[in-house]
């Protein structure tokens, strides 16, 4: 292992208080509890450090950051194949070490590891340094790859001029042919994979609720004018639907940030009627919990929901695992 | 009784002789609330205001001069006239500050190691910062640490800045007596304990009274319907708005962006009346950003709070807060502040 490595896991480990050493290490999980046995956690803090250090020798410190996830945020990078090129059978071995391959020949010191997960994915860190200067260990950047599928997910990095690079690196031993990043960052790694892996239900074909919406209580007043009362619970029915189909049941994916550029003409009567041009919108929302805050406007009735994500329909066949973060324009609703 | 078809601004001797009562008839929308406070009937006219043009008084101020005062962000406060205050006694009052100042950071109140207490304090004047002639000349105030090297003449770093101005002041000038000067308008820069202590050395010295200014949605519209009718020969920036959504849990916040040339023509297409912006044309310069919003996203945004507008002319922000970037209109988002100030006043 290399030294400034070492060196980086003992700094970890020294700052985490010994009461909780015991439980962070076996949160980590990439030490086998045989492992964790052999270890006598009454010695000094060094001595134990130290112990632990050469434990980790065979693992990468990579489970820190699986645990801690959470305090980066992730970008999504999308790699697209060539027209015409075969998909070729994925091989681990070949992609980490064609990607380890690329990065060292550009930059001569440059950390890598990886780690291999259940769900077909690799994790991999890279320490970036110079041709001068020796990898920076405490500036990582991980990069999360799910071998089935185009997607990448980066930890946002500051070091922006190494992106093309990782971008490269990452088509290379992959075989793509080129690689965009999408609109789409969270702090929320599961969130992204969530949206990006259309796990996220909001198909109304897919959708069948479980309940009844009649059976969900509207808490109406109940010696308000008959009519009256008719007239909301429609409203309110209606708005629950809609509510209902577009987001599901299940906790919103955590997404922070979504970003959409516009280049729609615009209309409303005679404005800009002779305008050929398109108006050029960037729209951004941005929220501690975007999707969760969108879906509260509806029952104030300030919204009807929109379909952000829309996938058109024509998502999961071939190439097209498309995101349409250009928003398509809604069909006026002839049921309002 | 108090009669209402007289607009012109005369001191009334009436029982209460509030100060309220001075300011009658200064912009129309003050005619309104005024209106509305003495119930009293009164015929609507929707209030209007000149696009900001390049004034004559604005060709003489140097653009070196006022190069500072652009791209910076200023924190807005409204200020009642300055009793006797004299332009005469500018290094006087440089030197009672400064005093003042190294006081009140003596007095252990933050103690911090390592303040550094060699500051000076410079008042100088901001020649052309006026609308009218009869605009009280507009002054500044700056902190500035003293050089450490003695020998040296050079200034040392600029702590803090705060200037005074009055751009079209006409209706408040016209009822405060001579000992009094008014400028209305504040604006700094720095510190936020500095703007304090400073505030507290004016309001001793000169009886006069800071007030934050706001801004509220209503006066963001207007900003952003008459920097967007202002004549650029070149786009710096987006006109953006941002809006806040109070959602609960958690808030959402919209940031909406349009190329500068298409808000540019969005608005020739709504602009009906030369030289002037009408409430009609902001309103429905709003709708058709709202409805263009609405219609890809189904959501109302005339329901949520405008927070914030953004042009390549300037930018503001409802806290109170502006950046000018662009010198040719300086004079003319200055007026507007000043009238915002003049009301908060009153």
């Amino acid at each position: 292992m290399d030294e400034t490595v070492a060196e980086f896991i003992k700094r970890t480990i020294l700052k985490i208080p010994m009461t909780e050493m015991t439980t962070i290490l076996k949160a980590w999980d990439f030490l086998s509890e045989n492992q964790l046995q052999t270890v006598n956690f009454r010695q000094r803090k060094e001595s134990v450090v130290q112990h632990l250090v050469e434990l980790c020798e065979p693992f990468s410190p990579l489970s820190d950051t699986q645990v801690h996830r959470h305090q980066k945020m992730w970008d999504v990078f999308q790699m697209s194949k060539g027209p015409g090129e075969d998909i070729d059978l994925f091989d681990m071995k070949q992609f980490k070490s064609s990607f380890k391959k690329v990065l060292q020949r550009a930059l001569k010191n440059v950390t890598v590891s990886f780690r291999d997960t259940e769900e077909n994915a690799v994790w991999i860190r890279i320490a970036w340094g110079t041709q001068y200067t020796k990898p920076n260990q405490y500036k990582p950047t991980y990069v999360v790859y799910y071998s089935q599928t185009p997607y990448a997910f980066t930890s946002f990095s500051r070091l922006k001029s190494n992106i093309p690079l990782l971008g490269q690196a990452l088509t290379i031993a992959s075989k793509h042919h080129e690689i965009v990043k999408m609109d789409l960052r969270s702090r929320y790694l599961d969130s992204l994979k969530a949206i990006v892996f259309k796990q996220y239900n909001q198909n109304f074909e897919t959708h069948n609720p479980t309940t009844p919406l009649q059976e969900r209580s509207l808490g109406l007043h109940v010696n308000m004018d008959s009519r009256i009362i008719h007239e909301n619970a429609m409203e309110k029915e209606r708005v629950q639907r809609v509510t209902q189909e577009t987001f599901g049941d299940y906790p919103q994916p955590q997404l922070e940030f979504a970003q959409y550029k516009l280049e729609t003409k615009f209309k409303n009567g005679g404005i800009l009627a002779e305008r050929e041009e398109p108006l050029r919108c960037l729209i951004k929302f941005s929220s501690p919990h975007l999707l969760e805050a969108l879906k509260s406007l509806a029952p104030a009735g300030e919204c009807r929901i929109p379909k952000l994500f829309c996938s058109s329909g024509s998502c999961s066949q071939g190439n097209s695992y498309l995101y349409h973060l250009y928003f398509p324009l809604l069909p006026d609703n002839p049921r309002c | 009784m108090d009669s209402y078809d007289a607009p012109q601004v005369t001191p009334r001797q009436s029982s209460s002789s509030r100060p309220e009562n001075y300011f009658i008839g200064a912009t129309p929308l003050q005619k309104r609330l005024e209106s509305v406070r003495k119930q009293t009937p009164f015929v609507l006219t929707p209030p209007r205001r000149k696009i900001p043009q390049c004034s004559q008084l604005q060709e003489d101020v140097d653009p070196q001069r006022v190069a500072f005062l652009l791209h910076k962000q200023w924190t807005l406060y409204s200020l009642t006239p300055l009793y006797k205050f004299s332009y005469t006694h500018l290094k006087e009052y440089s030197r009672l500050l400064s005093a003042f100042i190294v006081a009140e950071k003596q007095k252990g109140l933050a103690v911090e190691v390592g303040e550094d207490f060699n500051i000076k304090v410079i008042f100088s004047t901001l020649l052309g910062m006026k609308g009218t002639q009869k605009d009280s000349e507009a002054f500044l105030v700056q902190i500035l640490s003293k050089s450490q090297v003695p020998s040296e003449n050079r200034e040392g770093k600029v702590l803090w800045t705060g200037w005074f101005c009055c751009i079209f002041g006409d209706s408040l000038l016209e009822t405060v007596s001579e000992d009094f000067t008014c400028l209305p308008l504040f604006l700094a820069n720095g510190a936020e304990s500095n703007t304090a202590i400073i505030g507290t050395w004016f309001q001793k010295t000169f009886d006069c009274y800071f007030s934050p200014l706001a801004i509220n949605a209503f006066n963001l519209s207007w900003m952003a319907a008459m920097w967007t009718a202002c004549k650029m020969d070149h786009y710096m920036a987006a006109t953006e708005f941002l809006w806040s959504v109070p959602c609960s849990p958690q808030s959402l916040d919209i940031s909406y962006a349009i190329h500068p040339e298409d808000a540019k023509a969005l608005w020739d297409s709504v602009h009906k009346t030369p030289g002037e912006v009408t409430q009609e044309e902001v309103d429905l310069f709003m709708d058709c950003l709202y409805s263009h919003f609405h219609r890809h996203f189904k959501i109302h945004l005339s329901a949520t709070r405008l927070v914030r507008v953004s042009t390549s002319v300037a930018s503001a922000h409802t806290d109170g807060r502006i950046k000018i970037l662009c010198h040719k209109y300086l004079i003319g988002v200055l007026a507007y502040l000043t009238e915002l100030a003049i009301f908060q006043i009153e």
